[in-house]
């Protein structure tokens, strides 16, 4: 049996090898154009980044926005994410500690917007956004937001809450804690594996969203990377190093993140799948 | 407060050991030993923000539908005309639904396949598998503006990596702008969506493949089951509950596929890669028709073709499932 194992390692062994140069090949090709002037890539577009130009992320960052967008990035997934890991944890305590009527009823309500197109929403959202004066704000583009990431929270969130037990909650009743702190004191601490794995989930998805800043923000100052990048690739899409330069820019928190949470992560992201 | 302490005690009775079944008794849900005040404290914040920014969109959304609605102009009642239009003159529209189907189809197919192939190569034991699979994850992590402008570039007919590498092995009459050719630019996006995605199909494969009973399995290869036949007539129906998820999931995600549209042709050359969603984009934002209602009409048909798509789909594999048993 073993060498027949072997074998079969020793054919998979190119096809993963392969597909693994696939994945990966591409953010290698990134990080290197990143580090190389324009005229010379287009000279050798796979030549090696040597001398390594690292001022270009100096330039990028104070040269063309970079900074500006970042910063509104930032700003904007940091509050979105606040709001939506206390919001979130909150209607899921109540959805799997409470019997009420209603309780399936909302949550089947917030669990069917999963599948809703955005498009359903986003022509009114602008006219909304624009009747209330928070049409182009960032206020605006995060309570969006927490809307928008609200359903997948709840979901994790309920999941996991159910499956606490209920002693628990009665020691905790029996000691006189108010239900608010109930909520505090033990829900939210013992949840704490998947309370963090929510809010890594959000902080990649919000961190990434295009659709919705592209139609509610509309004043340079107030771009998020995403479409900070779309708008320096209409300005100068040439300047193919320098694009490059951009991507790093935006990639480099993600893959820090991942870096440490790459478990939290990757259970964050496929909890909606596996249940 | 204190007086509440026991009864409040009936309330952290856990959803799955109640007996939704028997007919509520009022005084259960409206009587004081139901902290209705706690619950709504809890609830309510998610609730407004689920009303005034998913609701309230979704009902406007319906009723712009059936009115013109242009800027600075009195909105003008149009009954169902927008609807008679989409459904039976804009042919722009079932293009695009053509070519969204074709992505929700073939892009879902092509993942999972793959990703079935990956996570079986990764469970029959090649080593370093933990290190493959964060490696094949990463795509995911990606935005669509970086996946598209890094893909741009890898079409690129002067100095893109296909076209480069093909030169090499001497098929340089294969090369081509593969994002500037009506015939094969819709295949070359789906491409992308594919390696983006497989990755994260991957994981949750490989996540099923571990929790298969250990039992059944050992079973087969006391019966001299090849390998071949365990994954066709014992793995692959166990995990079917899964891969109908995943199918489910991902055939959602490309009907509303837009960023990287958007991003690489705009829905070019020559409609090839419109889907619906960046042309709901252009008739409401991009081009100069400002009319807000017609868009909004295309949204709600959308939304039905959606909802009756993936009803359809899980109804068939469902049935499938009980006729099996």
């Amino acid at each position: 049996m073993p060498w027949r194992r072997r074998i079969a390692q020793a054919l998979l062994a190119p096809v993963v090898l392969l597909y693994t140069l696939a994945t990966v090949g591409p953010f290698v090709w990134i990080v290197v154009l990143s580090l190389r002037i324009t005229p010379d890539i287009f000279r050798n577009p796979y030549g090696a980044p040597v001398p390594a130009h690292w001022e270009k992320y100096a330039a990028a960052w104070f040269g063309s926005n970079y900074d500006v967008y970042f910063f509104n990035s930032l700003l904007v997934v940091g509050c979105a994410v606040a709001i939506l890991t206390v919001v979130g944890a909150m209607a899921a305590h109540a959805l799997a500690r409470y019997r009420f009527i209603g309780n399936r009823f909302c949550y089947f309500l917030i669990f069917s917007t999963l599948i809703f197109p955005p498009q359903l929403i986003i022509i009114a959202l602008y006219q909304i956004l624009i009747e209330y004066g928070l049409f182009d704000t960032r206020i605006g583009l995060v309570l969006v937001y927490v809307s928008l990431n609200l359903p997948i929270t709840v979901y994790i969130l309920e999941g996991f809450f159910r499956r606490l037990p209920s002693d628990l909650y009665d020691a905790a009743r029996m000691d006189g804690y108010s239900e608010m702190l109930v909520f505090w004191k033990v829900s939210f601490p013992i949840a704490w594996p998947a309370i963090s794995a929510t809010i890594i989930l959000n902080t990649i998805t919000l961190w990434n969203e295009f659709l919705f800043a592209i139609v509610l923000i509309a004043d340079d100052s107030r771009r998020t990377l995403p479409i900070g990048i779309l708008k320096f690739m209409g300005d100068q899409g040439n300047d193919v190093g320098m694009v490059a330069t951009g991507l790093m820019i935006s990639v480099v928190p993600v893959l820090l993140i991942y870096a440490f949470f790459s478990e939290k992560l990757i259970q964050g992201i496929t909890a909606g799948a596996v249940k | 407060m204190a007086s509440e302490l026991p009864l409040t005690r009936k309330a952290a009775i856990l959803p799955e050991e109640a007996d939704l079944l028997r007919p509520p008794r009022l005084s259960r849900w409206f009587g004081e030993e139901q902290p209705i005040g706690a619950v709504v404290q809890f609830l309510l914040p998610a609730l407004l923000f689920y009303a005034v920014f998913t609701t309230y969109p979704v009902v406007l959304t319906v009723w712009d539908s059936i009115f013109t609605v242009l800027p600075n102009r009195p909105t003008r009642f149009v009954g169902l005309a927008n609807y008679a239009t989409v459904l039976f003159q804009d042919d722009t529209f079932w293009h695009a639904v053509h070519n969204t189907l074709i992505w929700a189809v073939f892009g879902p197919a092509m993942e999972i396949t793959l990703a079935l192939l990956l996570a079986l190569a990764l469970y029959a034991g090649i080593p370093g598998s933990r290190i493959f699979r964060l490696l094949w994850f990463t795509p995911v992590l990606m935005s669509y503006v970086v996946v598209g402008v890094i893909w741009m570039w890898i079409y690129n007919y002067d100095w893109g990596v296909i076209d480069t590498l093909l030169r090499l092995v001497g098929l340089g009459s294969l090369a081509r702008a593969w994002l500037g050719d009506p015939a094969v630019a819709l295949p070359a996006l789906i491409v992308v969506t594919t390696w983006m995605w497989t990755g994260f199909n991957m994981i949750v494969l490989l996540a099923a493949f571990h929790s298969l009973p250990g039992e059944v399995i050992e079973a087969a290869e006391l019966d001299h089951c090849s390998w071949l036949q365990k994954l066709w007539f014992i793995m692959i129906p166990l995990l079917r509950p899964t891969i109908v998820n995943l199918f489910i999931l991902s055939f959602v995600g490309k009907m509303k596929v837009f960023d990287l549209v958007w991003v690489t042709t705009r829905g070019g050359p020559l409609w090839a890669t419109e889907t619906v969603s960046t042309y709901v984009y252009k008739r409401a934002f991009d081009w100069s028709t400002f009319d807000l209602g017609y868009p909004s009409a295309i949204a709600c048909i959308w939304f039905v073709i959606v909802l009756a798509c993936v009803t359809v789909l899980s109804v068939i594999f469902r049935q499938r499932r009980k006729l099996e048993f």
